[in-house]
């Protein structure tokens, strides 16, 4: 029976380093979700020792483009906006991943329960967790496994 | 809107009408790198600081992490060892010339809204919110030249205000030589929230903001390293007699803060306009504001 973080987490998985651009960042995205079967909105971030220091998530790309004055753009009729998505992501692809990156890190050890698993991702409203062990990453847990389990359940209590 | 306009062009609007709803917070315990982290991620200027269940306690904002940088504080002190507090607030009711004189009063950029000191914090209000506002005022409004000019004739639009007229007429400028600790100790003294930086002809070749130095701050950077290893480049400009709403378009949509003005030739710069300066203006695109604002 499938019931801790080590039955349903990610063991393969890519990682992003803090001193890589943004812009180089969104290409590990691409490949994460062509290795994991899905898309993937968030990666963790390492050094070079492997150690887990941070997480890089589709919000936190959408706060850096989100221009910083936009709530003033519904005053302006006027205002042509052609090109400004590809001069957005311009400015933001130079960035750095840890300028950005979250750094208050949630992870739980592999034999955390599924249903403590679910509770600390409303509790913290996170849709991954990393599986770390002594120190050591593990795997990844994804929202969308723990979902794919309660939906293995229902079809087994339905047949 | 009457005939007559209003008495005053922030006349009866609210300090609700104008804040931002999203509060950026932070614990005291945060360390400063996630101060750095947070500010360049939200894009704002300052930080609310708060303890326990939401109580805010203090403000660290860009200057503050600047003058840590400059003094040479680890990454890892807590944003409580260099918060300025306690955060100044305003009622949601209040009216924005109320606010805008707190502000001016007390030198300061932000008031934070709260119902009464002790409530929580349910808005904050800056400059460029109330920049926002002066530009609905100059949509709605029946005297607005800017409307008059889109309807019919050029001429309406000689009375529109020009960037000369509110720009600040001073620049900051440093050879792109100069160090951080330079640039850091200039800011600091001049009050100015970025630095030209010029090549030995003279030539304007960057410029360095708050921003760029709390990312140098962040990226472990000596601040004994040349400006010019973290400039923004190319130095945006415009012509000192463009029309004020013009620009302030522009810097809104390509998301910076200021613009450097130049007179006659790119190269000759005369002032430099923020989104600070055109709210702290207090009127809308034309005279006609002006007009209004100054009747009894």
């Amino acid at each position: 029976m499938e019931e801790t973080a080590r039955d349903i987490m990610d063991r393969t998985f890519l990682t992003v380093r803090p001193d890589m651009t943004i812009g180089e960042a969104m290409q590990v995205f691409r490949q994460a979700a062509a290795v994991s079967g899905r898309p993937v909105f968030g990666l963790m971030v390492t050094d070079y020792r492997e150690q887990l220091v941070g997480m890089l998530s589709m919000y936190d790309i959408f706060l850096l483009i989100r221009p910083k004055h936009i709530h003033i753009w519904g005053e302006m009729k006027d205002l042509d906006l052609s090109g400004i998505i590809t001069h957005t992501c311009q400015k933001a692809g130079c960035m750095l991943v840890g300028d950005i990156m979250s750094t208050d890190l949630i992870t739980m050890p592999p034999d955390t329960h599924l249903l403590y698993i679910i509770d600390i991702m409303l509790k913290k409203h996170v849709r991954r967790i990393p599986v770390v062990e002594a120190g050591r990453i593990l795997g990844i847990v994804y929202i969308s496994r723990v979902f794919d389990r309660l939906l293995e359940t229902f079809q087994t209590m339905a047949d | 809107m009457s005939s007559r306009g209003p008495r005053q062009v922030l006349g009866g609007l609210r300090v609700q009408e104008a804040m931002r709803r999203l509060v950026t917070r932070l614990p005291s315990t945060a360390p400063l790198s996630e101060a750095c982290r947070t500010m360049i991620k939200y894009k704002v200027n300052a930080v609310l600081v708060t303890e326990g269940p939401q109580q805010p306690v203090g403000v660290v904002s860009k200057t503050d992490l600047m003058t840590a940088y400059y003094a040479g504080l680890p990454l890892g002190t807590t944003v409580a060892q260099i918060m300025v507090g306690p955060p100044r607030y305003c009622h949601p009711e209040d009216t924005l010339d109320a606010a805008l004189d707190q502000m001016r009063e007390y030198g300061i950029h932000r008031l934070y809204v709260t119902l009464s000191p002790g409530e929580p914090v349910c808005g904050v209000l800056a400059y460029p919110d109330i920049v926002g506002i002066l530009y609905r005022f100059c949509l709605r409004c029946d005297r607005s030249l800017r409307r008059r000019g889109q309807q019919a004739d050029r001429p309406a639009w000689a009375g529109q205000f020009s960037v000369r007229e509110v720009m600040t007429p001073n620049i900051y400028v440093l050879p792109a030589e100069a160090s951080l600790w330079e640039v850091m100790g200039g800011l600091a003294t001049y009050k100015f929230g970025a630095v030209l930086l010029a090549a030995a002809d003279g030539r304007p070749v960057g410029v360095v903001s708050k921003t760029d130095l709390i990312l140098a701050y962040l990226h472990g950077l000596s601040p004994e390293v040349p400006a010019r290893t973290i400039m923004s480049t190319p130095v945006l400009t415009c012509q000192q007699d463009e029309p004020l709403l013009d620009v302030i378009q522009r810097l809104i949509f390509l998301d910076l803060h200021r613009i450097f003005v130049f007179q006659d030739e790119p190269a000759n710069l005369v002032g430099v306009l923020s989104l600070s300066d055109a709210a702290r203006f207090r009127s809308g695109s034309c005279r006609a504001c002006l007009a209004s604002r100054i009747s009894p």
